[in-house]
């Protein structure tokens, strides 16, 4: 049990480590495409917001380039048609060439802007919004009133402002004003882009930043994994334990037929030695009688002596054979019988023996129209199948062509049927009628206690076993057992 | 069957005396009333311990072990009798002897090997020869032991004449060698002769050549 446990630990073990393997690996993949997206996104902005201000750039360039000249009328002041072609352009103005600046400011910027050669920045107010742009000229110079808000392309931005995680700012000298304000949050992941607009008169810093908390990692998509690889896992042990329990179950009907035969081994060793004491003693009790007799005179009292002793040892041998009968007889089967399914003891006999039987090229046949339950014991039942398996492969082994092995379970009334079929060399009339008995055998080497114990558990189970010559050729062996519990 | 009474060292080398040594009294009764049969006297052992301890090693016979016995294994007794110097012949008996026992029995100085239960005129003519075999090994062991406490007696003059003797010299010769004069040679030569009770040159080389060579 507890080492059951430890190799469960294993398992456990292993799952946990490649979960965790599994899901930082998504985590990052996912935190990457997020920051592509991101970066991408934050791209767009900035190009969007680039093309605005180099507009506005462009826009008072052409003022200052198309100004009316000096005879001009005016009355002509084509830069106030601007606020209703951009609806950014609040407000624009023009300093005439004796004209001042109302705004002391907006003098010092022209005046920056002459030197410079660009338009600038001439009132700064992100708080509510706006800015001023001047360019110098001649003989006119214009400023323009631009809305932040107005100024952005929201048809074409690629975030919903309301929304979107991410938080737009543009900052400019310690101002700040926020395009979209997004939501951040401490902790987890930082997402951060700076760059400045494409203008150097309205070089604004587009500042994005977005945030990603532990609560928007994909869990989903972690848990999935964790739940497919315990499902690969689970059936990757059970497929392990699968192939070890079969190998065992060979491994142990293996060493059953070991021990089976060292049983016997030693079984027999004891039995000559309990047997030859007592024959060596009458051998030798009678060969002595026999010098005695021929000695002469003969020694008549002391041949008697050795006769008399002769026979004492004669009834001690017979006296071990009958120790060793009670010993070795079985118990009466017929009491322990049970309900068993005839044609799962065919299969599951002949599972066991698959390997025997493809070593012969041999594929068994099972012939079972319906299910028959007999009663039986489970092993002997288990032990007469596989030895009647056992004797037809073997057969089968002398049979050069046309190795059939068919196996056919029937019901007839009150009593289950199995035959055993082979096409092998068969069994001579000769010997048919001494196949049952112990320490008969044809096969060099073998016991002959096989069928004799196979015919000794069907009678013990109230069944019976004969055998016969197959139709063509071959032998067939039939196994009756009963189907309800006999009334005695 | 009732055993004989051990012998006094030595003391009637002509009457062997087998030592049976089986666990099974049936056996040993039966196997003994055989061998008495043919004029052997015979002592019956039950416990092999009690027969290594116990028995008269300087006595002429032989010895019948069974293979199983409990408790200790009947090779190991062999090979225990083997260790002590023990001379008798060994017959060793077993129910059913494999090719390896027998082949360990023969390794350890088994002298036959019969499986039981066992032809009585088997085990009765390697009996026999087992304890011919024995008669003449002590007979030459004694022989040798004999001839060495005569050698023992030589001076050691009249040893280095028959060293000289055995290598096939001449009286002339030895006086030369060992520089003698050959009359006084031909008196160590008498002495030597009167002293090992040898009757001819060819006898004294035959019993004393391997004591002159090995000194």
């Amino acid at each position: 049990m507890a080492r059951q446990w430890k190799a469960f630990r294993w398992w456990i073990l292993a799952w946990v480590a490649l979960t965790l393997a599994g899901a930082v690996a998504i985590a990052r993949l996912e935190l990457a495409q997020l920051k592509d997206a991101f970066e991408t996104n934050a791209r767009i902005m900035h190009r969007l917001l680039s093309q605005r201000v180099v507009q506005h750039d462009a826009i008072l360039a052409t003022l200052a380039l198309l100004q009316p000249g000096p005879d001009g009328p005016a009355d002509a002041a084509p830069e106030q048609r601007l606020p209703a072609l951009y609806p950014q352009i609040l407000s624009a103005q023009r300093r005439d060439r004796e004209a001042a600046w109302s705004d002391p400011a907006m003098a010092s910027a022209e005046a920056t802007s002459r030197q410079l050669r660009r338009a600038n920045l001439a009132d700064l107010d992100f708080a509510s919004g706006r800015y001023q742009l001047v360019l110098a000229a001649q003989p006119a110079s214009y400023a323009l009133t631009i809305d932040l808000r107005a100024m952005v392309p929201w048809a074409e931005w690629p975030l919903e402002p309301a929304s979107s995680p991410v938080r737009v700012v543009l900052e400019h000298s310690g101002q700040q004003f926020v395009l979209q304000p997004g939501r951040l949050a401490p902790g987890g992941w930082r997402f951060e882009f700076h760059k400045h607009l494409a203008a150097d008169s309205q070089a604004f810093d587009v500042v994005a930043t977005q945030t990603v908390g532990w609560a928007e990692l994909p869990w989903g998509r972690m848990a999935l994994w964790a739940l497919v690889l315990a499902a690969v896992l689970a059936w990757a042990r059970h497929g392990l334990r699968q192939r070890a329990e079969r190998s065992r179950a060979e491994e142990l009907l293996r060493l059953g037929q070991v021990a089976r035969l060292n049983t016997l081994g030693e079984l027999a060793a004891g039995m000559a030695h309990e047997l030859n004491q007592p024959l060596t003693a009458v051998m030798a009790s009678a060969q002595a009688a026999r010098r005695l007799l021929d000695d002469d005179p003969p020694e008549l009292d002391t041949a008697r002596q050795a006769m008399a002793q002769a026979v004492e040892q004669a009834r001690r041998a017979s006296d071990v054979v009958g120790r060793l009968r009670r010993a070795i007889e079985r118990p009466d089967l017929s009491g322990q019988t049970q309900a068993l399914d005839l044609v799962e003891a065919v299969r599951r006999a002949l599972y066991l023996l698959e390997p025997e039987c493809q070593r012969r090229g041999v594929a068994p046949v099972i012939e079972a129209p319906q299910p028959v339950t007999v009663l039986a014991e489970p092993v002997a039942l288990e032990q007469i199948i596989h030895n009647l398996l056992m004797n037809a492969l073997q057969a089968l082994e002398h049979a050069p062509a046309d190795r059939r092995l068919t196996l056919t379970v029937d019901a007839n009334g009150s009593s289950g049927r199995l035959q055993v079929a082979d096409t092998g060399p068969g069994i001579a009339p000769e010997v048919l009628s001494r196949i049952f008995e112990p320490f008969f055998s044809t096969r060099t080497g073998g016991l002959g206690l096989g069928l004799s114990l196979c015919e000794t558990l069907a009678t013990n189970m109230g069944g019976a076993l004969t055998a016969a010559p197959n139709e063509s050729h071959g032998a067939l062996f039939t196994l009756t057992l009963p189907c309800q519990p006999q009334t005695p | 069957m009732n055993p004989a009474a051990p012998t006094p060292a030595g003391s009637a080398p002509l009457s062997p005396l087998i030592h049976l040594i089986d666990d099974d009294a049936a056996v040993r009764d039966s196997l003994a009333l055989l061998i008495g049969t043919v004029g052997l006297r015979v002592q019956t052992w039950a416990d092999p311990m009690a027969f290594i301890d116990g028995f008269d090693r300087q006595g002429i016979g032989a010895i019948v072990l069974d293979v199983r016995m409990p408790g200790i294994s009947g090779l190991t007794v062999l090979d225990t009798l083997a260790a002590q110097g023990v001379d008798q012949p060994v017959i060793m008996l077993t129910g059913h002897g494999t090719v390896e026992m027998c082949r360990r029995a023969f390794k350890s100085g088994a002298a036959e090997f019969l499986e039981k239960p066992v032809n009585d005129e088997q085990l009765l003519e390697a009996l026999q020869n087992a304890v011919r075999q024995h008669v003449r090994s002590r007979e030459r062991h004694q022989a040798d032991r004999r001839a060495r406490e005569r050698y023992a007696h030589l001076s050691e003059r009249e040893r280095e004449v028959l060293g000289l003797i055995v290598a096939g010299l001449t009286n002339k010769e030895i006086g030369r060698a060992l520089d003698l004069s050959p009359r006084t040679v031909e008196t160590h030569r008498a002495n030597l002769f009167a002293k090992l009770e040898a009757e001819s040159l060819a006898q004294l080389i035959r019993h004393y050549a391997a004591l002159v060579e090995t000194p």
